[in-house]
């Protein structure tokens, strides 16, 4: 009995780490004041590679990898982000144009694909298409499927395809319309008690000043 | 006279800074482009033939001299080393002196028939060959027919070769649990 429970625990225990390691998702990430994207995970073939799931794959798969997109600018600002595909790189496009690639945001349930076309285009998203608008802490969801056709050939065993996308951020103020951003933990205002701090010191220097030169108008007089 | 132009050029030093600070405040809104390359590879089917002896060593290249009549030890299985499983079928192509024999006139195999159905001169294995397992063994031992193998083949060369060809396994349905209905059978 002990042994099972044993066992149950390992099991339970190495479950989520099984399915941890299968499924690893995209994450493009953007931390504010212009610094650059973080993109994650990357893989041996590229650094900045969003598509951990679409590794060694075969005719007849369909693949649908996750990304998801991060705002993690302070909340004084909300963000526009912007997604356009680059298309393949030139010795990719023969494998690529074998493969089909969708892209729809997460909670768009109508099918509306952003992109819908051979892995190798740059189709509907030629040009920048809006992905939102984000405040801090703001994320958004995209569903990213390949379909292999059950046709493809064995001269496309052990291929290696490279597709370019590109992320841009626009910064914007928050307006006092908009949503109260969430709570970040810092709200100390640092703008402010560095104001107050140059009035301050503004001050004393003008007093200092003036006591200075009335100290000497009145030495002159008693001269 | 000296102390107003101070306090002047003061004041006007502290409104021009005030004036920057709440003008960084309100204006220094940026945008930046961030470029990530996707990478998509796809996958291959891989497998290695292993020809062993009952001593647990490997088969000699240069193959075995024999006589009538022997049985010789030859353990063929094969093992898949992809990271895809896979079907599989094997067929044994005879010969002596780079002619083509037929499979009954020289050898007699002893054949796994219970992993190994025959179907159109291939013997398919009758599952799934997950990665990094081996198979059962086709055949185990190789025998010299005495009746067929006369003096004409004194010093000649006779050739026993193991032809595999797999499948990937996944997206491709079989029927009835027969491994030969699969699709994508290469070409012979």
């Amino acid at each position: 009995m002990k042994r099972f429970i044993a066992l149950l625990i390992a099991f339970v225990l190495l479950v989520p780490s099984c399915i941890t390691a299968f499924a690893a998702d995209g994450k493009v990430s953007y931390s504010g004041n212009a610094g650059s994207f973080v993109f994650e995970p990357g893989t041996e073939h590229s650094l900045t590679d969003l598509f951990p799931d679409f590794k060694g794959v075969m005719p007849g798969d369909s693949l649908t990898q996750k990304i998801t997109v991060n705002n993690y600018a302070d909340n004084k600002v909300k963000v526009k982000i912007f997604i356009r595909s680059l298309g393949a790189h030139e010795e990719s496009v023969d494998f690529l144009s074998q493969l089909r690639l969708r892209v729809q945001k997460s909670d768009d349930n109508d099918m509306a694909y952003m992109f819908d076309a051979s892995a190798n285009e740059t189709a509907q998203l030629t040009d920048w298409v809006c992905l939102g608008t984000l405040y801090s802490g703001g994320k958004v969801n995209l569903d990213v499927t390949l379909d292999v056709p059950v046709e493809l050939d064995n001269e496309y065993q052990n291929k290696i395809g490279y597709l370019d996308w590109e992320f841009m951020i626009e910064e914007y103020p928050v307006e006092p319309s908009d949503p109260k951003p969430p709570q970040t933990g810092d709200s100390s205002h640092i703008e402010t008690w560095f104001v107050i701090m140059i009035c301050s010191l503004s001050m004393i220097i003008l007093l200092l000043w003036r006591k200075k030169d009335k100290e000497n108008k009145n030495n002159a007089e008693k001269h | 006279m000296l102390g107003k132009v101070k306090i002047k050029i003061a004041v006007v030093a502290i409104i021009s800074a005030l004036v920057t600070l709440m003008g960084q405040a309100t204006l220094a809104y940026y945008s930046t482009v961030g470029k990530a390359t996707n990478v998509v590879t796809s996958g291959s089917i891989q497998f290695i033939i292993h020809e062993m002896t009952d001593q647990g060593t490997e088969f000699p290249e240069e193959g075995v001299y024999i006589v009538p009549g022997d049985v010789v030890s030859k353990k063929v299985s094969i093992e898949n080393i992809c990271e895809h499983p896979f079907y599989l079928r094997v067929k044994m192509v005879y010969g002596i002196e780079s002619t083509e024999l037929s499979s009954d006139e020289c050898f007699k195999l002893n054949i796994n028939e219970q992993d190994w159905v025959l179907h159109d001169g291939w013997y398919y294995y009758n599952g799934i060959v997950e990665p990094g397992i081996t198979t059962p063994d086709v055949f185990s031992h190789v025998e010299i027919v005495g009746s067929k193998v006369d003096n004409s083949y004194l010093g000649k060369t006779l050739t026993l070769t193991v032809k595999a060809q797999a499948v990937q396994s996944e997206n491709n349905p079989i029927s009835d649990g027969n491994t030969y209905t699969a699709s994508g059978w290469p070409a012979e």
